[in-house]
């Protein structure tokens, strides 16, 4: 999968369009599903999704293969989009919190990736689960829901820089139970 | 290296921190190698957290996204992504600079796993050598050198930690000195103020210099030396 992700995001920098057909097919149930995940609400998730797919059209040929793999790059644009509508969101209301709290679902319905869907997703279980109950929650409430290390730090009422250590070492496990490497 | 604001690696991996601290925490890592090296991999740890979020988007977003890529024209390729990269050898043991640091300095703690023992082991064979002798010398421009030799593994590293990086179309580059005669050891990437190189045989050397060069090298130094440090 990355692999072929890498292929066809070379193609696409040089402006194949049919070559971004495939790589939406390919990556728009992560993107849309991460970003759902993150502002909850359906119609601004598509928004928000068709932003990102069209930003990596645009900036494909930005994307620099030592800095991580092609599937984290666009992960890495889609979250971002995302958590810059909470901010924006926050700003005017509470309304993220309040639409759907309970809603969490994750419909996946494309048999093609399902196998190596459900071993990644259950991969990223197991390895949540072996970090300490603090370094979980302020890595989730942060990639999942959007908050600042400011306001991670008021839900769990735990100190700045506990925070800020607890996303890192959080981080720093999960790399290295999910054998995350970045080479050159 | 600065460790405060490099504690935030990880809030900023998972975009929690706000534009401010965000638009601070890139000049940072602009400036430290092996700080960016680590944040690229938080990052890509943090977008696996995706895998546990899947959901097929309505298919007329398809047709969406299709038509509207087809009237948006294409950024080109960024023009300093290449320019700044340092020399593969220099990324490969960037990384391990980060250990560099909390050997030598003492005062920066870093969480170093396991599974990077790959990337760290030439540099832990030189550090951890029963004989390592360090030396350092304060460069002109401000920040330091610090050189690590240990005649057992008959090899050294060289930790550069210059306050900012050269002029632009101007480089670092290392040197070492054996009987008055200097040999290159090495330049870094263009904007790159930090790196660590591992040198075969340095402990026969008698010294190691610094200095700033037209990018991408030189074949002989250019004085004045940024820092000289004499060795043995």
């Amino acid at each position: 999968m990355a692999d072929d992700t890498g292929v066809l995001l070379e193609a696409v920098a040089k402006g194949d369009e049919k070559a971004f057909g495939r790589l939406y097919d390919l990556v728009a149930p992560r993107v849309f599903g991460l970003i759902r995940r993150v502002l909850r609400d359906p119609s601004q998730s598509e928004e928000v999704a068709q932003e990102v797919l069209v930003e990596i059209w645009r900036s494909a040929a930005r994307f620099d293969p030592s800095r991580g793999t092609p599937t984290g790059w666009i992960l890495t644009i889609a979250h971002r989009r995302a958590v810059d509508r909470v901010r924006a969101e926050q700003a005017a209301a509470d309304r993220t919190r309040s639409v759907g709290a309970a809603s969490l679902d994750t419909p996946y319905d494309t048999v093609a990736d399902e196998v190596t869907g459900r071993l990644e997703r259950e991969q990223v279980r197991d390895c949540l689960d072996g970090l300490t109950e603090l370094q979980r929650q302020a890595v989730t409430l942060a990639y999942y829901r959007g908050h600042t290390y400011p306001q991670v730090s008021k839900l769990l009422n735990v100190p700045l820089p506990t925070v800020k250590t607890r996303m890192r070492d959080g981080l720093i496990r999960l790399r290295d139970c999910l054998d995350v490497e970045v080479t050159a | 290296m600065n460790a405060d604001i490099h504690s935030l690696v990880g809030a900023y991996a998972l975009d929690a921190l706000d534009d401010l601290e965000r638009a601070a925490f890139d000049r940072h890592l602009r400036e430290c190698e092996p700080c960016r090296i680590e944040a690229d991999e938080l990052r890509e740890t943090a977008g696996r957290l995706a895998a546990d979020s899947w959901s097929a988007p309505p298919p007329a977003l398809r047709d969406d996204v299709l038509a509207a890529v087809a009237g948006t024209r294409q950024l080109g390729p960024a023009a300093e992504q290449r320019a700044a990269k340092p020399p593969r050898r220099l990324r490969w043991v960037a990384a391990a600079a980060v250990v560099l640091a909390a050997v030598g300095a003492g005062t920066v703690v870093y969480a170093i796993q396991d599974q990077r023992v790959r990337r760290e082991r030439v540099l832990a064979a030189i550090l951890t050598a029963p004989d390592v002798i360090w030396h350092e010398e304060a460069l002109l421009g401000g920040g330091r050198v610090r050189v690590a030799t240990s005649a057992s593994r008959d090899a050294g590293v060289i930790l550069l930690n210059a306050a900012k990086a050269p002029e632009a179309g101007k480089v670092y580059q290392l040197w070492t000195i054996r009987g008055g005669v200097p040999a290159s050891a090495g330049a870094l990437g263009e904007g790159q103020a930090v790196s660590t190189q591992v040198v075969e045989e340095l402990p026969t050397a008698s010294a190691v210099g610094v200095t700033v060069e037209r990018a991408p090298a030189a074949t002989t130094p250019t004085a004045p030396l940024e820092a000289q440090v004499t060795l043995g």
